[in-house]
This record gives structure tokens, C-alpha cells and sequence, in this order.
């Protein structure tokens, strides 16, 4: 069977429930603008109220500052979040896939040194891995580490690396080796300080205006070899694997979710019609039946699989659906989207119209996911 | 959880019998009885005995084989009924009938296999009825997309061998049946296609190679993958809100993954030699029956707009237990 069944257990419903309490007490609807998915804005005092409940790093060992709980802990988790529009932003990069792959990859030390950090709620990271030349090809990276005493010298430009302004830590992927025949040779994972002298941050404002991507350069930042991330040349297959977190999760079909939501309650009158409800009913079957996919990919991440041709066939067609979701919207009610609109859905269409492009190119493009679930299939 | 001794020998039993030839035959020949006579001596002429789960289980490994015979209907009729009514069996699925007194007359229309069965299970006015075939006064041959029977039956004052309260909704069971037998059909649909990109070569390579083709495979597994987690699903909480999902799924995916899987095949996928067709055409010809997308979605939207906005991400998650 390509997926596994996907129920949630009486404790994971239980979870759930603590979960949807906790927003409806600590972030009531109206109190506050709410987000689109896992672009939603950064609120240390959030994640950090999210640590205090064991909502951080849930999957990580205890003695990490974890509570060894499962993907599907996790997954039960984040889409209530998302759902919600709650600020997810500040952790959302380390919580998903920063902390499993140190906790996989990283030294005794690194674990200790960042994993209860993250599970408090601490540390931000941002990703390294996008350059100039090397966007969905990514071996074809230039950003080079070069051996020194006691550490490397790393030097080169990362772009589009969300957050960078305001995170704490990066993990860059860059070229340690000579490229050989072997395109994947070479290539490792550096843990990197965003305050370390020789890096500078610079912005590149988003279509909308918002701010939000960066370009990073790397002038000679001296990396410690206490702060490499695994192998010295590993830094392909780990890379590989961050990247089975950060595809199939929820955040991959709930990016235009509040508008239909906020569409229900603001716009009751538009429901009427038999139109709308065979496009709501369309909307739903198409929910349900996606969610069922992306947990039964968290299932195989606890099973210890490996569901990299899963989770990209799940990504590739709920990124889609999130941008039809948008359209089906739109086709439903006549609204201006307005950034300052009176009513929230005005503002969440406007948000959602100018980001819902990226929804298939952010953690790779579809085009790319297709290939790699099509090589996958053949031999599946 | 499904059984699996019980899908085990499901497989074994329709991968042995359903045989490209026999499927062939069957079509031609409007009835199996090497198919059915396998099926039922192997206790699957009473599917509706066994847990649900079960039952489709059952159902998708008999869509998988495109198994051509009344499993779903002899599945429809024993849960109608209460009990397994004495087969081959079929069930009407719509309207057209009318009792009068104590007989029944009118018309069954669509009914599968209708001619070839013995006796079919009819909805009227809330009455699940009885109806042996020998009692209609005519059988109009017809068939679906895919060439299964789907006949017309009349009566004239008619005596029903039994009457009794429709122990089910007939509607939701069928979409129920049609949804497990397209899980499998796409699934089987999928393997195919996959196994065909890998083995056909045009310049010099397999197509599976062409990133054109690769969205064409990819889209095919998407369906099927989508459909059987839909399948599951709808197997654990058969609510309305899931059947109404799982049906709006499925029909799409009939659509979406036949034209993918079509276009993979070139011209080989158009000849009856070829086996594609045993399932494009019984996906498309299940997608219509018992409530094509547009009326499932529509009955979803609906129950959804009446639950309300605050119930709208409760039901994703949630399902027929909120909505
Ligand atoms: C909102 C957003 C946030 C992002 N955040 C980060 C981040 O934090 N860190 C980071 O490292 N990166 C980030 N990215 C970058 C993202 O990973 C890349 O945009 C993505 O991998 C594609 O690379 P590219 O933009 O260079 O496009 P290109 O690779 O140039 O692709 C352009 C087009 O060509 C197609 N194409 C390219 N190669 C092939 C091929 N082999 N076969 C078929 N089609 C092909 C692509 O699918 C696409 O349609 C972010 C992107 C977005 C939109």
C-alpha cells in the first residue's frame, strides 16, 4: 500500500481538543489579524506560550527539552494552528524541520546546545539553502566553506531565505568538496549565526510590499567545526530528508483555508444559491480527503519510513487546491481584496490573491515535486 | 481494519478469475457465471454478513479486478433487506415502482445484471420489496459506459416475494459500493499506467521519461492515492458527510485520472485488446451512478452552510460526528 491508514487515536483526538481550547481562550477570533497559514506573522510571546503548553519540538527526545511525542502529535497541532491564522511564524522553520534534523544529523553537543532553545520557543533558524544560480537545482549551490583552523571560512550568497532579518540561526547548505562526477558529492551543512561578523542581511521586499525575504551574504563567516551539521560531505541526503518535513504537512492545503471559513461567517447570503453549495461541498471533499493523505504521511514519518514520493505527490496537488480554493472564493463573492479593507475577509483576499503564486514554487516547485514522485513511482 | 485473510483470498480469488478473456466474455456474453459462481461459492454473494469495512474491502479488490458481476448489488440487496437474499440478486436504484394493494407494478429501470439475476430488491415508498425476475413481464436489455447490464424490468401487478422497512438508505449505501469498487479500479488504473510508461519506448527511452508524460503518471497516482485514502475513510465512519466526500472524490478522480491514464496509453488505451478500458469506462459509468460530484457536493454544501462557519474546520476534521 502506498499510504498508511490515517485515524487519530482517542489521545491524539484528546490533543486536539486541549488544543482548540487553548486558542479559544488565549487567542479568541476578533482579538487579533489572523494569518495565512504558515506565512502568518512572528510572536515570540506566542510560541513561547506554545512551548509552555509542550506544543514546541513535540517530536523531539525529553531530555532534549522535548516530549517525545510523534509526527502526528505534531501534525494535530499545526493544523489547528493554521487553521486558526495564529502566528506561527516564529518558530514555524525551527519546530518543523530544524529540530528533527539536528536531532537525526547533530552532534551531543549541537542537540544540547539547541534543541531545548527551540522547545522553548527561544531560537528562530531560517533556511540556507537557495542561491542566485542554484534555485530548484540546488547541487548546483556555490556558496563555499573553506577549511581554517579550527573551523571553515564560508563565503558566498543565499536568497529568498525567509525571516533571515529576524531569525537567530540558518543552516546553510554549501559546497565543502570539489563537485565531481557526482553532482551530490561535496556538499555539507553548516550551522550558521545570522549575528556572525561577515554576514549582511538584505531585504527583497515582496510583490505586496511585505518583508519578508532576504539575500544573505557570507563574506569569510567563520563557522566553528563544532557548528557542522552532520557529515562533512552528508549534506545532500541530509538535506534530502529536512526536506520530507518540510513537504505533505499541513500547511500545504490550509494557506487559503480562512477565507471560506470567514466567507461562511461573514457572508451567510452567498451560500443560498445551489452553486455555492456544490463549491463548498467541492472545497470540503477535497479537504477531507487531503488531510487524510498528509497524516497518513506523518504516520509513515513515525513508522520511521521514508515517505519522500508520498509527500511529494501530496504537496504537488494541495498546493494546487490552495490556489483553487482562492478562485473558487473569488468566484463566489464579488470583493475587492483591499490591503485595509473594513472587513477581514477584504483583507485576507488581499493577502491571499498576492502570495497564492508562491504556494506552488516555497519548498520546491510542483514542476519539481512531479519528478521526483513520478521516478519514485516506477519504482514503488 | 480490514480482515486481511479475507482481502488475501479477495485477491487471489478475482486476480485468478478475472482474467482479461473473462472480463472480455463476460461483456459480450452479459454474464459471468464462471466469475459468480467462484465469487459466491467463496461466501461473497453475502457481503452485507460481514463487517462493513469488510464488505467494501472486498468490494475494492473486486473493482481492482473489474470483476464482472453483482457483488455490490447483492451487498445493497442484503443490507436492504437485513439478511442475504437468496442470489444472484440485484437491487433497483431508483424509482419507477408503485404498490398497489399487495402487489407491485411499474418500472425498474438501470437495474445491474437485471436479466440475469433471479430476484431484485426495489425501494418503494420506504418498503425494501422482494421482486423475482420471473414475475416481470418484460426485460429490456441495457448497459453502462462499460457494458455492464443495467436493464429495464416491468411489473404488472407483481406479488412481491417480501416486503419489509428499507433497512438502509439506498442512496448512501450505493454511493458506498461504487466508491469501493473505484478505489480499486483506480488503483488498478494507476499500476498500469505506471508499468506501461516504464515498458513502451519512443525515442529511444521509456516515455516515463518525458517530464510531459511523468505529470500524466503523476496525476493518475494523485487519484488513486486520494480515492483510497477516501475509501478508508468512509469504510471507518460511513456518515453522510463522508459518503457525500468520498463520492465527490471518486467522480472526479474517474474523470481527472481516466483522461491522464488515457493519454499515457496513446492509441494502445482505445482497443478493447488492451485492458485500460475495463476500468476508464466502469470509472466513468460508477461515477454517475448513485450521485455523480455535482449532487454530492451539493448535499455537502449544504449540510455544511447549515452547520455554520465556527462548525466548518470541526467537520473537516471531524466529519459526520459534527455534521
Ligand atoms: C515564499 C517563498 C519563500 C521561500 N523561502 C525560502 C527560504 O527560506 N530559503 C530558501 O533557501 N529558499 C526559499 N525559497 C526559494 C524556493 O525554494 C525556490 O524558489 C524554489 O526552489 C524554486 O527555485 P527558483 O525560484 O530559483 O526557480 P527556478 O528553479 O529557476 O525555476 C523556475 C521555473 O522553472 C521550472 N524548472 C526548473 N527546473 C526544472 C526542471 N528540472 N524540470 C522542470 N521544470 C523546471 C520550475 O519548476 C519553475 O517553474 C522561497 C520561495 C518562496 C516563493
Amino acid at each position: 500500500m502506498l499510504f498508511a491508514p490515517a485515524d487519530l487515536t482517542e489521545e491524539e483526538l484528546e490533543l486536539q481538543r486541549e488544543v482548540r481550547a487553548f486558542l479559544a481562550t488565549e487567542l479568541p477570533r476578533g482579538t487579533f489579524e489572523p494569518g495565512l497559514g504558515m506565512a502568518a506573522p512572528r510572536d515570540r510571546g506566542f510560541s513561547a506560550k506554545l512551548a509552555e503548553r509542550g506544543w514546541l519540538g513535540m517530536a523531539i527526545p525529553v531530555r532534549y527539552g522535548g516530549r517525545d511525542r510523534s509526527a502526528v502529535d505534531r501534525f494535530v497541532v499545526s493544523e489547528e494552528l493554521l487553521r486558526w491564522g495564529a502566528p506561527v511564524g516564529h518558530h514555524w522553520v525551527a519546530d518543523r524541520q530544524t529540530a528533527p534534523t539536528i536531532n537525526r544529523f547533530g552532534t551531543e553537543e549541537q542537540k544540547q546546545r539547541f534543541l531545548p532553545a527551540i522547545c522553548r520557543g527561544e531560537l528562530s533558524f531560517a533556511i540556507g539553502m537557495s542561491e542566485p544560480e542554484a534555485g530548484s537545482d540546488l547541487a548546483a549551490v556555490r556558496t563555499r566553506a573553506s577549511r581554517v583552523e579550527g573551523g571553515w571560512l564560508l563565503s558566498g550568497t543565499k536568497v529568498w531565505t525567509s525571516g533571515a532579518h529576524v531569525s537567530d540561526w540558518f543552516v546553510v547548505l554549501c559546497r565543502t568538496g570539489e563537485s565531481t562526477e557526482d553532482r551530490h558529492a561535496g556538499l555539507s551543512q553548516l550551522i550558521v549565526d545570522l549575528r556572525a561578523d561577515g554576514l549582511t542581511v538584505r531585504s527583497i521586499p515582496f510583490l505586496s510590499g511585505h518583508r519578508d525575504f532576504n539575500e544573505v551574504v557570507l563574506e569569510e563567516v567563520f563557522v566553528p567545526d563544532e557548528l557542522v551539521l552532520g557529515e562533512i560531505g552528508g549534506g545532500w541526503a541530509q538535506n534530502t530528508s529536512e526536506l520530507a518535513y518540510e513537504r505533505g504537512g499541513p500547511e500545504r492545503w490550509l494557506s487559503t483555508y480562512l477565507l471560506v471559513e470567514e466567507l461562511m461567517r461573514a457572508h451567510e447570503e452567498v451560500l443560498g444559491t445551489e452553486r455555492a453549495s456544490i463549491v463548498l461541498g467541492e472545497m470540503v471533499a477535497s479537504w477531507w480527503g487531503l488531510r487524510r493523505l498528509s497524516l497518513s504521511v506523518a504516520r509513515m514519518i513515525d513508522a520511521a519510513e521514508a515517505p519522500a514520493v508520498q509527500s511529494a505527490l501530496v504537496k504537488e496537488m494541495a498546493t494546487r487546491f490552495e490556489q483553487d480554493v482562492l478562485a473558487c472564493v473569488q468566484e463566489l463573492v464579488a470583493l475587492e481584496p483591499v490591503r485595509d479593507g473594513d472587513s477581514l475577509l477584504e483583507r485576507i483576499l488581499f493577502e491571499a490573491t498576492l502570495s497564492a503564486p508562491s504556494f506552488t514554487i516555497r519548498g520546491g516547485t510542483n514542476e519539481i515535486l512531479r519528478s521526483v514522485a513520478a521516478k519514485g513511482l516506477g519504482r514503488l | 481494519m480490514s480482515d486481511w485473510l479475507l482481502i488475501d483470498g479477495a485477491r487471489r480469488l478475482f486476480a485468478e478469475t478475472c482474467t482479461h478473456e473473462v472480463v472480455q466474455a463476460a461483456e459480450a456474453e452479459q454474464w459471468s457465471s464462471l466469475v459468480w459462481d467462484a465469487a459466491a461459492g467463496a461466501g461473497y454473494a453475502s457481503l452485507s454478513e460481514l463487517e462493513l469495512a469488510d464488505a467494501l474491502a472486498v468490494l475494492t479488490v473486486a473493482g481492482e479486478h473489474a470483476a464482472p458481476v453483482p457483488l455490490a448489488e447483492a451487498a445493497l440487496a442484503g443490507w436492504l433487506v437485513g439478511e442475504t437474499v437468496a442470489g444472484p440478486v440485484s437491487v433497483a436504484p431508483g424509482g419507477g415502482l408503485r404498490i398497489e394493494g399487495d402487489s407491485v407494478s411499474g418500472l425498474a429501470r438501470r437495474v445491474p445484471w437485471g436479466h440475469a439475476v433471479e430476484r431484485i430488491v426495489a425501494v418503494v415508498e420506504g418498503q425494501a420489496v422482494v421482486l423475482s425476475v420471473a414475475s416481470a413481464v418484460r426485460v429490456e436489455r441495457h448497459a453502462n459506459l462499460a457494458g455492464e447490464p443495467r436493464d429495464t424490468l416491468v411489473f404488472e401487478a407483481a406479488q412481491p416475494e417480501e416486503v419489509r422497512a428499507a433497512a438502509c438508505d439506498l442512496r448512501e449505501r450505493g454511493a458506498l459500493t461504487r466508491v469501493a469498487l473505484m478505489a480499486g479500479a483506480l488503483a488498478a488504473m494507476a499500476r498500469l499506467t505506471v508499468a506501461y510508461a516504464g515498458e513502451r519506448r519512443q525515442f529511444g527511452r521509456p516515455i516515463a521519461r518525458f517530464q510531459a508524460v511523468q505529470q500524466h503518471l503523476v496525476c493518475v497516482a494523485q487519484e488513486a492515492a486520494l480515492v483510497g485514502a477516501a475509501a478508508e475513510g468512509v469504510a471507518r465512519a460511513p456518515g453522510l458527510f463522508e459518503i457525500a466526500a468520498a463520492k465527490v472524490l471518486a467522480a472526479r478522480a474517474a474523470l481527472a485520472a481516466s483522461r491522464a491514464a488515457h493519454q499515457v496509453h496513446g492509441a494502445m488505451g482505445m482497443t478493447q485488446e488492451y485492458r485500460l478500458h475495463h476500468f476508464s469506462r466502469r470509472l466513468w459509468a460508477w461515477r454517475e451512478e448513485y450521485g455523480d460530484e455535482q449532487h454530492w457536493a451539493a448535499r455537502l454544501g449544504e449540510a455544511l452552510a447549515v452547520a455554520g462557519a465556527e462548525n466548518l474546520y470541526p467537520a473537516i476534521t471531524g466529519g459526520s460526528a459534527v455534521v
